[in-house]
């Protein structure tokens, strides 16, 4: 065995040597580090057939940004986790991606849950987050400007669905919805648009882990609903409208439209989901930032959390490139200045964007998902909803409205 | 009353559909002593298998239950053989956490292969049939009648085989057993087969019910490891009262709790009986 020993000299040399190593890159450092940008999206779990679409998206954003020589000079680096639709696993995510990585930004949040439990590390670490949770409550907690949210509160949707249940003539509605932060207040706005109507409303929260729910019908259809609204996500959703069907439910069937997806309606009998009604935040189809989705990532119709995250992912590179800085805090004082600046140059895609701001133009970027203004909770100002319905084994677009 | 009724109809359903996989997680458990958490993957994989057979090939239910057994089963070996065989003498509780790790592993690979998304078995669907208030389903029956078979067909294995009473005095007293020439190498294989294979069909009797995906058998991992336990660990028949039971006791606890709260009272059932009895109700030893 080698004796180990160490003397005065090489102590000090070492002690030197470390010293300077750690003095020497830090410089370097600070000029050509790549800016980090963190994507937390559910690669497994429920939102698990989003995810990987969704990371594909910022990817080729941020290839396209590189390729034309980066942001401030500097390369964009992406590092993607999987929050597994799952709080726990959500926030061992983000520890890693603010603690390790050290990113300027997290975006692509999913489901509310997550984001809920994500939130406060970001506002705490000003990290900035952006999220296509719909959870009223998020954009409610005390995150100092650090968040924005592409996807329309849930008091816009609860309301949206109750109205189209009155307007397809329902009096007695039923909202079956797993435990999520959203389930409330979709609930009272819902009850809110149908009692304004003179109609009833009941409600059950059920544990979306199981494997039958013929109880949870039972108690469903004690109630006498001519209408279900489905609250749930894409697995717990297949086995409720089975479970429907099986207990001869054949009233309206109202669903979110990402649980009702074409995977959905194809994994179950037609029967099972025929004239359901999905309703969903509309993209902006037709416009040029879609069209350019399209073509960059190879998707035919892009999901809304698709279109939503690629907005995200343009609108904090150019918020870094306006404010010449690449922290959280700066992103977050300099988001609105190009999402939404007065007589600003219509944008809608991050290239553009840099360089008119480059030539010190004011921007307004119209993106993917909508016109991607923000108010000061973070919520967007306006948005689209799009009505489709299950018609023979395929979603037939009713309206856009 | 009708309510009453109709909740313990639903309950000894999924009690039945547990069943099957609990049976298997039970078997293993009383020849090699340590939970096999790797069971939730087993059930995904032979519901997997089970789709290939019935969606791809084109074969009928049974016969796609016969191949999630078979595949099932086949995993269930090679993984014990490869993985978990050589930590079996470092302690129980070493192979459960290495299971844990292993049904990751498992359930991603079939992730990778299949996709995230979610599959239906090509399988028509019927309403439900109607005995005054009461409804039952058909396909619930027919899952009902497919169980039940199997925990008979394995009863009868267990009781008249010579491989069953070998299983069966492993299980017992494994040095008695080897000292009367009984090979525990050998038994062990065939009761991870039977195990494995047991479980992957329950993960279909469940599919056929619901839709599939990789996390199948995650869902119910807790509903099966706490029907085990209730039952008694290790014991086939408390397996099978155990899943009755706490089918019975989640459809009813929804009659007097919000449905939220179902799998909690899954942990109650669990935490009663390991205060209470801790063998179990029909478990011979302390677990």
């Amino acid at each position: 065995m080698t004796a180990f020993t160490t003397d005065r000299r090489t102590l000090l040399a070492g002690a030197a040597a470390l010293a300077g190593l750690s003095a020497l890159p830090g410089r370097t450092l600070a000029q050509g580090a790549p800016i980090k940008i963190g994507t937390l999206t559910p690669l497994t779990g429920a939102g698990g057939p989003y995810g990987p679409v969704m990371v594909k998206a910022v990817k080729a954003v941020v290839d396209e940004v590189n390729a034309a020589g980066g942001v401030l000079g500097r390369k964009v680096e992406l590092i993607s986790e999987d929050d597994q639709t799952n709080p726990e696993a959500g926030v061992r995510a983000a520890r890693k991606l603010i603690d390790v990585d050290k990113v300027s930004a997290i975006l692509g949040t999913w489901a509310s849950s997550v984001t809920t439990a994500v939130a406060p590390l970001c506002w705490e670490s000003k990290t900035f987050l952006a999220t296509v949770s719909g959870a009223d409550s998020i954009t409610q907690l005390p995150h100092q400007g650090y968040l924005i949210r592409t996807q329309p509160n849930t008091t816009l949707q609860g309301r949206k669905f109750g109205e189209f249940c009155v307007a397809e003539k329902a009096k007695r509605v039923f909202f079956l919805s797993p435990q999520t932060p959203f389930a409330k207040s979709q609930f009272d706005n819902i009850t809110e648009a149908v009692k304004k109507a003179g109609g009833e409303t009941g409600s059950l929260i059920y544990d979306d882990k199981k494997p039958a729910y013929r109880s949870e019908i039972d108690e469903v259809l004690r109630f006498k609903p001519d209408a279900i609204i489905f609250g749930g996500y894409t697995p717990d959703t297949a086995v409720m409208l089975k479970d429907a069907y099986r207990a001869g439910y054949g009233g309206l069937k109202v669903a979110f439209g990402y649980a009702v997806n074409q995977k959905l309606v194809e994994s179950v009998p037609a029967e099972v989901v025929d004239k359901t009604f999905t309703i969903a935040p509309s993209p902006a189809e037709g416009s040029k930032a879609y069209a350019r989705l399209v073509k960059m990532i190879g998707v035919a119709s892009p999901d809304p959390y698709t279109t939503q995250v690629y907005d995200q992912i343009n609108l904090i590179l150019m918020a870094i490139a306006i404010a010449g800085d690449t922290s959280g805090t700066a992103i977050k004082d300099a988001v609105r200045k190009i999402s939404q600046a007065q007589g600003g140059a219509k944008v809608d895609n991050a290239l553009d964007g840099l360089k008119a701001i480059a030539a010190k133009q004011p921007v307004d970027y119209d993106g993917a998902s909508g016109p991607c203004d923000f108010t000061e909770t973070g919520d967007i100002a306006d948005c689209q909803f799009r009505y489709e319905q299950v018609q023979g084994g395929k979603l037939a677009l009713v309206k856009i409205a | 009353m009708s309510q009453l009724l109709q909740a313990l109809v639903n309950g000894v359903m999924t009690g039945t559909l547990i069943a099957v996989p609990a049976i298997g997680f039970s078997a293993i458990f009383a020849v090699l002593r340590y939970p096999n958490f790797a069971i939730a993957a087993y059930a995904t994989i032979g519901a997997f298998a089970a789709w290939w057979a019935n969606v791809a090939m084109g074969l009928p239910i049974p016969a796609a239950l016969l191949v999630a057994f078979a595949v099932t089963g086949f995993v269930g070996v090679v993984a014990e053989e490869t993985s978990l065989k050589r930590l079996r003498n470092n302690g129980a509780l070493i192979v459960a956490i290495a299971s844990i790790a292993l049904n990751l592993v498992l359930e991603n690979i079939v992730r990778f292969i299949f996709g995230n998304e979610m599959r239906g078995y090509d399988l028509p669907i019927a309403r439900d049939m109607r005995f005054g208030d009461l409804r039952i389903g058909p396909q619930q029956l027919q899952s009902l009648l497919l169980a039940v078979a199997i925990m008979a067909a394995m009863f009868l294995f267990l009781r008249y085989t010579r491989f069953g009473k070998a299983m069966r005095a492993v299980a017992d007293n494994p040095d008695l057993a080897r000292l009367k020439g009984i090979d525990p190498a050998k038994i062990a294989i065939v009761t991870l087969f039977l195990g494995a294979g047991l479980t992957g069909v329950g993960g279909v009797l469940i599919g056929l019910d619901t839709s599939i995906d990789p996390l199948t058998g995650y869902r119910v991992l807790l509903s099966v490891f706490a029907a085990a336990v209730l039952g008694g660990l290790g014991s086939i028949p408390g397996a099978v009262a155990g899943a009755l039971m706490l089918g019975i006791a989640e459809e009813l606890a929804l009659l007097v709790v919000p449905a939220t709260y179902r799998t909690g009272v899954g942990f109650v059932a669990i935490l009663l009986m390991l205060t209470f009895r801790p063998r179990g109700l029909l478990g011979e030893r302390a677990a």
